[in-house]
């Protein structure tokens, strides 16, 4: 499902040459579910981000399902981080003017379906993650670990071929984290949801499948 | 594309529904104002022209005005031309009149100027300045020892005006003109008459009658002057007239005073331009300051819209929409505000040295300006817009 070879991703700041991701090569099949570990500035973001294509990386080849997303266009990997791909962020990221129904539908109203549809199926899909009751608030009106439901939610919507997360759980307590991993391991055993999640929690690695130390940007 | 703007409206919608209401408020209300200030300087510039058009009309030379022509003194058979001019259709009156300089005699002051002589009854319907009589009467037919004054003339009393002129010369006064032929008469002052008007308060009137034998002519005018039912109709008469074998001179209101009003309305123009470009200017910035700190608070979320694959233009659109529903709403609001004030204008005139005025609006002025305003606004938000939708992803998510 997703083959990286020999990724590279260099920051320069001026005169400084930051390099966080130093040559990395992986596959991730599909129906996957795994977590990337590493310390803190070990390159675990920046791998993800090259993989969610929010970064362009300095070398190397990410091909997903066969094709070189390095090779698309800004317009192209818009297209392609709406339709295939779901990303959730470790800060909480939704949209503060709109409420989490219309976050959640979002990305499907984008694809031109019919307000109507992505309407139930917005609730369908908040209904799952168990925010049913909270379709009409806004981000101020909701605790963190729900904030980060509906980003989850959102990221689904598209059904999309990969779902990233980068450290989900970071600014959760330990029954929300519980109930985030809980649900990223329904998906995974149910749809078959193939789930690349940053952590530094030990404890999370038992609901995952495998498990990739990164350290100082190699694997 | 027709998708790509749905969702932009979709976000423009709640961004507005969802945003600060004192600060959409406040923004409206300033387009509103800069909108009005758009057109109002325009359409005060236009009703001074119209004041004047009229007052050319209705006070100085009717709509169509027929002098000698250019090697004669005096129009011959103004009689015959008279009649046949009233013939037409269309035609309300025409009213003949002799014009000499003069100099005006009262009390050891004097004051130059000149005499048109009148057909009272003639004059009345071409004219109006028998309606600014401020004292006195008008003239009867055979009146031959009274004369009309303008106030420029007679003067108040007791406003010290130095030599400009007579002092406050009252009806019933009796005052000493010398013709420019050298004839002296004296006359009893009728009537005074004050017109809110360039020029016409320096003018004084006596019969026809009179002038004839001042003058010691008959049968002939200085100008002719024709009153139409129908202003804007000017063009057609005066080919009327030519082809009623009328030789004269012969000139609408519109060109005969072309030179004059022109370049008072020319001397305007700049100052409208003026008016215009800082309106705009104003437009720009504060289109552009609301735009650009909305966006840069909203960095983040552009940042995050981009993330799960919202494209930039959709997203710079949204802006482009709400700077477009601010617009109009200014604009819409400034229509109201403007059409108050126009018809409190309407109803209480601003009086200007040279007459009444009101504000003149021509449609044309308000699409064009509506036009530029909103092509303004458009480009002043779309900078910021794209300047911020156009930032990298994480860059606009981190900062
Ligand atoms: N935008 C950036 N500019 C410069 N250096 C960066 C940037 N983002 C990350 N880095 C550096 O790259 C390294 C890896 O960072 P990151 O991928 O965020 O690590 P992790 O997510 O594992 O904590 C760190 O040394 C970090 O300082
Ligand atoms: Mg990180």
């Amino acid at each position: 499902m997703i083959t990286i070879t020999n990724l590279t991703r260099t920051y320069v700041m001026g005169t400084v040459h930051v390099h966080a991701l130093k040559g990395i090569s992986l596959k991730i099949n599909k129906g996957e579910f795994i977590s990337i570990m590493g310390a803190s500035g070990s390159g675990k973001s920046t791998l993800l981000h090259q993989l969610g294509l929010l970064d362009m990386p300095t070398q190397g080849e990410i091909l997903i399902d066969g094709k070189d997303v390095s090779k698309l266009s800004e317009k192209e990997r818009s297209l392609f981080r709406l339709t295939q791909l779901g990303y959730v962020f470790q800060e909480y990221a939704i949209i503060s003017e709109l409420t989490a129904l219309e976050n959640v539908y979002l990305p499907m109203l984008m694809m031109g379906r019919k307000k109507q549809d992505c309407i139930n199926a917005g609730i369908d899909i908040l209904n799952k993650v168990g925010l049913g009751d909270r379709l009409d608030h806004f981000q101020h009106e909701l605790s963190g670990g729900q904030q980060q439901r509906v980003a989850i939610a959102r990221a689904l919507v598209n059904k999309p071929k990969i779902l990233f997360a980068d450290e989900p759980c970071a600014n959760l307590d330990s029954e929300s984290s519980r109930q985030v991993l809980e649900l990223f391991k329904k998906l995974n055993k149910e749809l078959e949801q193939t789930i690349v999640m940053v952590t530094h929690e030990n404890w999370h690695m038992e609901y995952t499948d495998r498990v990739i130390h990164l350290k100082d940007g190699l694997i | 594309m027709f998708n790509d703007l749905k969702v932009s409206f979709f976000l423009a919608c709640k961004s507005i529904q969802r945003g600060n209401k004192g600060t959409s408020i406040l923004t409206v209300f300033i387009i509103s104002l800069i909108f009005v200030n758009l057109i109002f300087f325009p359409s005060i510039v236009d009703g001074v022209e119209e004041t004047l058009n009229r007052q050319s009309i209705e006070h100085v030379c009717g709509n169509v005005v027929i002098e000698p022509k250019d090697d004669q003194r005096y129009i011959d058979n103004a009689d015959s031309i008279e009649k046949k001019i009233n013939k037409l259709p269309g035609v309300v009156g025409t009213s003949s009149r002799y014009m000499s300089g003069a100099t005006f005699f009262y009390n050891n002051k004097s004051k130059s100027g000149s005499v048109h002589s009148i057909d009272p009854s003639d004059e009345e319907v071409v004219t109006k300045f028998h309606s600014g009589l401020i004292a006195g009467e008008y003239l009867g037919k055979e009146n031959t020892n009274e004369i009309l004054l303008g106030i420029d003339i007679t003067g108040k009393e007791g406003e010290v005006t130095g030599d400009s002129d007579l002092g406050g010369v009252q009806v019933g006064d009796k005052i000493d003109v010398t013709f420019s032929n050298g004839v002296i008469r004296n006359y009893r002052v009728k009537g005074i008459f004050d017109i809110s008007s360039i020029n016409i308060n320096r003018y004084a009137f006596i019969t026809e009658k009179e002038m004839e034998s001042v003058l010691g002519v008959e049968n002939q005018a200085s100008e002719i002057l024709v009153k139409l039912s129908q202003r804007g109709t000017e063009e057609e008469y005066k080919t009327n007239f030519i082809e009623l074998g009328i030789s004269e001179d012969i000139e609408t209101w519109r060109e005969k005073t072309a030179g004059t009003i022109g370049s008072l309305v020319d001397s305007f123009s700049l100052l409208t331009i003026i008016s215009t470009v800082i309106s705009l200017i104003m437009a720009v910035v504060v289109i552009f300051i609301i735009i650009y700190i909305n966006t840069v608070n909203k960095k983040r979320q552009i940042g995050i819209l981009k993330a799960i694959g919202i494209e930039q233009n959709v997203i710079i659109n949204s802006y482009v929409i709400q700077v477009l529903f601010y617009c109009f709403s200014g604009i819409a609001v400034g229509l109201l505000l403007f059409g108050i004030i126009a018809s409190y204008l309407s109803v209480n005139p601003i009086r200007f040295p040279l007459g009444y005025v009101e504000p003149v609006v021509e449609q044309v002025l308000i699409l064009q300006n509506i036009i530029s305003l909103v092509v303004f606004s458009l480009i002043a938000g779309f900078i910021p817009a794209w300047r911020t939708a156009n930032e990298n992803i994480l860059k606009a998510i981190w900062g």
